[in-house]
């Protein structure tokens, strides 16, 4: 009965499991995603093939579709990297939200000002006014995880609608920046020079998805090329020896705390001067959210926020074709998201609880052998 | 006393292999009714292993568990329970926002479900603290009790589930010792009403006191097991020991140039739980010269060698390293190596690569990094030197740390912190859990940094390597220093005894 046992211990997924080990985690987790989503399609009567197909085309049919998925894209990718940054360090920086709507408010107060400026120096001083608000909004809780210790989870999600309500307060009638007497609570409207340039005519595609993907292309070099990324690597696997090999613990924590924040500015910054044109209260409706669950799915490689990012915004944006011509609710792409993630993450447990066993294995293999 | 007793508990024959090495090598042996028996061994035995198996925590690959003379298959810690066994495990496993109460209860089904039988059972517990001595607050939260009570707790928990027989795995190192006479009371009393304790240690002097018989165990088989009243402190030390104690001293040449590298004046520091583990340290090593540290696990070891690494705080005292005080030569790689006790937990990011293990301290000098920006290049030649100079078996610099053997993967850590060549080496446990020819290579590397002129610190549970690489001896005990021997000629009953804390009458 024991040699059973014994060998039970190595036996999990043996196919699947074996495909995440080699790094196609995600990609497993979204094919499961799509087939357990196809499942439910079926449910509901429509053939899923015929609904994906609508999706697709939906999506990536025309110019037109293919800009409004990069427009989707363009607060994702940005949200999405400040996440994974963040997981690459082990920390869960998950204040997006809150992040877009600070960062939103000071790209806001410096937009709607009629500054006598060219376009690209108002624009880049809005976008920065954004990020540093963005920033000292996220330092907040980037302190409290660094040197006081308070978990970062908890901090970062209840900051989310501290952040939400202060801007609905700032867009609000009697408040300097809100529009006097509008219909629903929005500020006013940006000066040209402040608004970022549109890219193709007919469309709202405009250069917040460069940004996005550069800001992705970037970290994943910082990651992998700088000390600075190899500080943060050496703090997410293993923050004792990080400590023990003279790594800024607290510092490092902090500064990448701040930078996912500044990048939840950006992304706040370009929805508004590249979409929006004027803040509205809770604009933000869950982008942020969303751009924890990219950046899980691309188990927080920066580089994957890339490809992940672009299959949220194919969902999203096909989701709308396939409701009307297939008559499956729009819901559903929210619904296929999130079994993407969760089965990726399931994945992902059943890969780690194989490496804890495999560790155990080696630590018990280990322990008793001792020489003098 | 308990020798006519029936027999409560008999393991016979147990065999437990882990991949690669025989833990428990058909261990037999029994615990009458009434009786306390010791288990001895040193740290790696496999005491532990053979009480998780008794516990239901590892299976045994053959072998059999009698419990008052009837075969009992325990597969799980709740079956061990059934059949009244209670562990008290070294690491307690209490829950530390629940209340001594909620804890003893905890898992206990109540008898008026979905509620909880609150009330009696506080009573029941306040008469088990009475009956034996062991006082514990029922509404106080775990956090807040002190260890000892934390101890009690463990113990009433067992007791509480109406343990027959109780396995208490190195009970007296988190005690003062009153605390540890209050234990041994408790444990008089327990036998008295006829239920059996199994007393774990490596402390010799409680085992002869407290117990009946004692069984030795080594290497994973059973060495002997002998009446208390026959036995020696000396013989003990013998058989857990096992062979002849000298492995033989190491030739090692002589070296003229000496001077002082590190100095340490009266050094106190905290435990990781704020408790004083260093007290009034003074210690000073000469360039070429080995200084071992012998002791039992948990006296002061650890937080020496952090105290000189820079990363532990001082509560008082000084550090100097050829002049210069501690904390202005962290960042220094010429002036001190330190190999810590727990390479996988501190001296090692197992994710990361051979290579970027091997700079870990190093990568933001302008050696390894141009600009901002690291040169992975510079890195994998250094990592390429460095697997041959210090012959770490690995494909290549690029592959994970995780996926060398425990040898190799010291020989990563040895190489990183010794190769700037520093003024002094502090190593701690550096071949615990190593096969012989990976302990050849960290003792012969260290005797190199010896005749390089370095100072070294080679702190060690393993008396017979301490014994054959230092220069001097000195032995930690609770914090301070018990003695101090020359190598040569060093006798092990002399420093066993100061590693029992006595101070030697030769």
């Amino acid at each position: 009965m024991t040699s059973t046992k014994k060998r039970d211990r190595f036996i999990t997924l043996p196919v699947l499991g074996q495909i995440a080990l080699f790094g196609g985690r995600p990609l497993v987790g979204i094919l499961l995603g799509l087939a357990a989503g196809a499942g439910l399609i079926a449910l509901s009567g429509v053939n899923p093939l015929v609904a994906y197909w609508a999706m697709l085309k939906g999506a990536i049919g025309s110019p037109q579709s293919i800009a409004n998925v990069l427009v989707r894209a363009s607060p994702l990718l940005l949200t999405g990297v400040g996440v994974a940054i963040g997981i690459k360090a082990g920390l869960w920086n998950v204040g997006e939200e809150g992040y877009m709507y600070m960062g939103a408010i000071g790209a806001g107060a410096v937009g709607i000002m009629p500054l006598p400026l060219p376009p690209l120096v108002h624009i880049t001083l809005a976008i920065l006014a954004g990020a540093a608000v963005a920033g000292a909004w996220g330092l907040l809780p980037a302190y409290l995880r660094a040197y006081r210790g308070v978990n970062e989870v908890v901090t970062t999600i209840m900051m989310n609608y501290v952040a939400q309500f202060f801007t609905s307060w700032m867009v609000h009638d009697p408040q300097p920046m809100a529009e006097p007497g509008a219909f629903f609570p929005m500020s006013r409207i940006l000066a040209p020079s402040a608004r970022l340039p549109i890219l193709m005519p007919g469309t709202s595609l405009h250069p917040g998805f460069i940004i996005g993907i550069a800001a992705c292309v970037l970290f994943y070099l910082a990651v992998r090329f700088t000390p600075f990324g190899f500080r943060t690597r050496m703090l997410g696997t293993n923050p004792e020896a990080a400590r023990y090999a003279g790594v800024n613990v607290r510092r490092q924590t902090l500064l990448v705390l701040v930078i996912g924040a500044l990048m939840g500015g950006v992304a706040g910054a370009c929805e508004v001067m590249g979409l929006k044109m004027r803040v509205y209260q809770d604009f933000v409706s869950g982008v942020g959210f969303e751009g924890v669950a990219v950046a899980l799915l691309a188990a927080g490689n920066p580089l994957g926020v890339v490809i992940t990012t672009l299959f949220f915004s194919i969902v999203k944006t096909g989701g709308a074709a396939m409701s009307v011509s297939t008559g499956v609710g729009g819901p559903m792409t929210v619904v296929i998201e999130a079994l993407c993630v969760i089965f990726t993450i399931a994945v992902g447990y059943s890969e780690r609880k194989r490496l804890v066993r495999a560790d155990k294995t080696k630590e018990d293999e280990e322990a008793p052998q001792r020489v003098g | 006393m308990a020798q006519d007793h029936p027999v409560a508990l008999r393991m016979e024959g147990i065999t437990k292999r882990f991949p690669g090495v025989l833990a428990n090598d058909q261990i037999s042996l029994d615990c009458r009714e009434g009786e306390v028996l010791g288990l001895l061994g040193e740290n790696g035995a496999g005491k532990t292993t053979l009480m998780n198996i008794l516990y239901g925590l590892h299976q045994p690959d053959s072998g059999q568990i009698l419990i008052n003379g009837r075969q009992v298959k325990i597969d799980s810690p709740a079956k061990a329970i059934h059949v009244g066994i209670g562990m008290v495990h070294q690491h307690f496993m209490l829950v530390e926002a629940l209340t001594a109460l909620e804890n003893v209860i905890l898992g206990i089904p109540s008898d008026h479900a979905p509620f909880l039988d609150l009330a009696p059972a506080r009573s029941r517990l306040e008469r088990l603290c009475d009956e034996y001595g062991l006082h514990v607050d029922p509404s106080t939260e775990v956090w807040r009790m002190p260890v000892g009570e934390q101890q009690w707790l463990e113990i009433l928990k067992a007791l509480y589930r109406n343990a027959r027989l109780l396995v208490l795995d190195e009970p007296t190192s988190v005690l003062t010792p009153d605390e540890g006479e209050q234990l041994f009371k408790a444990i008089r009393k327990l036998t008295a009403e006829g239920r059996s304790v199994i007393f774990i240690s490596h402390k010799l002097s409680e085992v002869l006191e407290i117990t009946d018989r004692i069984t030795v165990i080594r290497d994973g088989r059973v060495v002997g097991t002998l009446q208390t009243r026959d036995a020696t402190q000396l013989e003990l030390a013998r058989m857990m020991v096992g062979r002849p104690v000298m492995m033989g001293r190491k030739p090692r040449p002589a070296v003229t140039k000496k001077e002082p590298v590190l100095v340490m004046e009266n050094v106190s520091a905290n435990d990781d739980r704020g408790l004083p583990a260093l007290r009034d340290f003074s210690l000073t090593i000469h360039s070429g010269e080995i200084v071992g540290v012998a002791g039992v696990d948990g006296n002061g070891q650890r937080e020496l060698a952090e105290c000189i690494a820079g990363l532990r705080k001082r509560t008082g005292g000084s550090i100097r390293i050829h002049g210069r005080a501690v904390d202005r030569v962290m960042d220094d790689p010429s002036f001190v190596g330190y190999v810590p006790e727990d390479r996988q937990k501190t001296g090692l990011l197992l994710d990361l690569s051979v290579a970027e293990n091997l700079v870990i301290k190093d990568f933001w000098r302008p050696a390894y990094s141009k600009g901002g920006v690291l040169s992975y290049r510079t890195i994998r030649e250094h990592a390429r030197r460095m697997i041959t100079a210090y012959n770490i078996r690995t494909p290549s610099g690029e592959v994970q740390v995780k996926h060398l053997s425990g040898g190799n993967q010291q020989k990563v850590v040895v190489a990183r912190e010794l190769n700037a060549g520093p003024v002094l080496d502090v190593t701690s446990q550096a071949t615990r859990g190593l096969d012989l020819g990976a302990v050849e290579s960290v003792h012969d590397t260290l005797l190199g940094e010896r005749k390089r002129g370095a100072a070294v610190l080679f702190i060690s549970t393993e008396l017979q390597e301490v014994m054959s690489l230092s220069d001097r001896i000195i032995v930690l005990f609770r914090g301070r220093v018990m003695g101090e021997v020359e190598g040569d000629g060093a006798d092990v009953s002399t420093i066993g005894q100061l590693m029992l804390g006595k101070v030697s009458e030769a």
